[in-house]
């Protein structure tokens, strides 16, 4: 498995990535994961949206999209969310 | 009229505005599942279209992301899309109720995304009793983006934005009432409707 480069998402106003094979992600696991560190987080049975100002959708095939601005600041969500998926980068 | 912040829906309203309609303009916000961008859009684009015809133009806000989020927990996520237009044209319908409006409008046309084929915009519109008027329906992309930059709305459309997220990886082109019916059955849509339209707000 790896992940592709963090891209410019198609709308241009956020960041995503999108792994080769697509996964299958526990996201009961991975939910509990986030709010273990107290970020706030929504469950949608096929993904998980979490955190506030900054915001991550995790798709059960994990696909993740960040609502950021920049991608400086994309890179930093993204390390974080790796650690959630218990996934290296590529 | 329902507004989405995209191209078609400000042309929509152009139309109609110019044959004389008061109109009121209705918003689904589907945050999280976007971002702030289709609403931004939306009030710049009644901006431009009440100044051009004089009208107030009310705008109500609706929050949508609860129910997207009922939505995929228990229904079937192909047919999401339709579902979920459903919800968008029953929330409307209360409004138009409220305001005493005689007609919905959109801004569809025929094909030009998954979810607008005829079978699912039938499925889609059976929720609803009151007309639909989609002025639209016949146009293709550029003759809509031609009107769209002619009355200064394109611009405002194409500025960057995130696409619906809910959307499923492979959505329903051709829905049957009946199959569609059976996956409404599954939540409370009075319940979730009357929730709604009690948290609506006129911007």
């Amino acid at each position: 498995m790896s992940y592709s480069a963090l891209r410019l998402c198609s709308g241009r106003s956020a960041f995503e990535a999108i792994p080769d094979p697509r996964l299958s992600l526990d996201l009961a696991h991975v939910r509990a994961r986030i709010q273990a560190e107290g970020v706030p987080v929504i469950d949608a049975r096929v993904m998980l949206i979490a955190g506030r100002r900054q915001e991550v959708t995790i798709g059960r095939d994990g696909r993740i999209l960040l609502k950021v601005p920049r991608a400086a600041e994309a890179d930093r969500l993204f390390e974080r969310v790796l650690g959630w998926i218990d996934r290296p980068r590529a | 009229m329902l507004m989405s912040g995209g191209i078609d829906s400000p042309v929509t309203l152009h139309y109609l505005l110019r044959q004389g309609h008061e109109m009121l303009a209705v918003h689904m916000d589907n945050r999280p599942f976007t971002d702030d961008s289709p609403l931004e859009k939306v009030v710049d684009h009644l901006t431009i279209l009440r100044d051009r015809y004089h009208q107030k133009i009310p705008l109500y806000l609706l929050p949508h992301g609860s129910t997207q989020i009922q939505l995929m927990r228990e229904t079937d996520r192909h047919v999401g899309c339709v579902l979920c237009r459903r919800f968008m044209w029953r929330s409307a319908e209360r409004i138009a109720d409220r305001e005493r409006a005689t007609f919905l409008a959109t801004g569809e046309s025929l094909g030009q995304v998954a979810s607008q084929t005829l079978s699912n915009m039938r499925s889609a519109t059976a929720s609803v009793h009151l007309p639909i008027v989609r002025p639209l329906i016949g146009f293709d992309k550029q003759e809509i983006e031609a009107v769209a930059r002619s009355i200064g709305t394109y611009a405002i459309s194409i500025r960057p934005g995130l696409c619906c997220q809910a959307v499923p990886d492979r959505p329903a082109t051709k829905s049957s009432l009946v199959q569609i019916l059976k996956e409404e059955e599954r939540v409370d849509v009075d319940a979730m409707l009357d929730d709604v339209i009690r948290h609506a707000v006129v911007l």
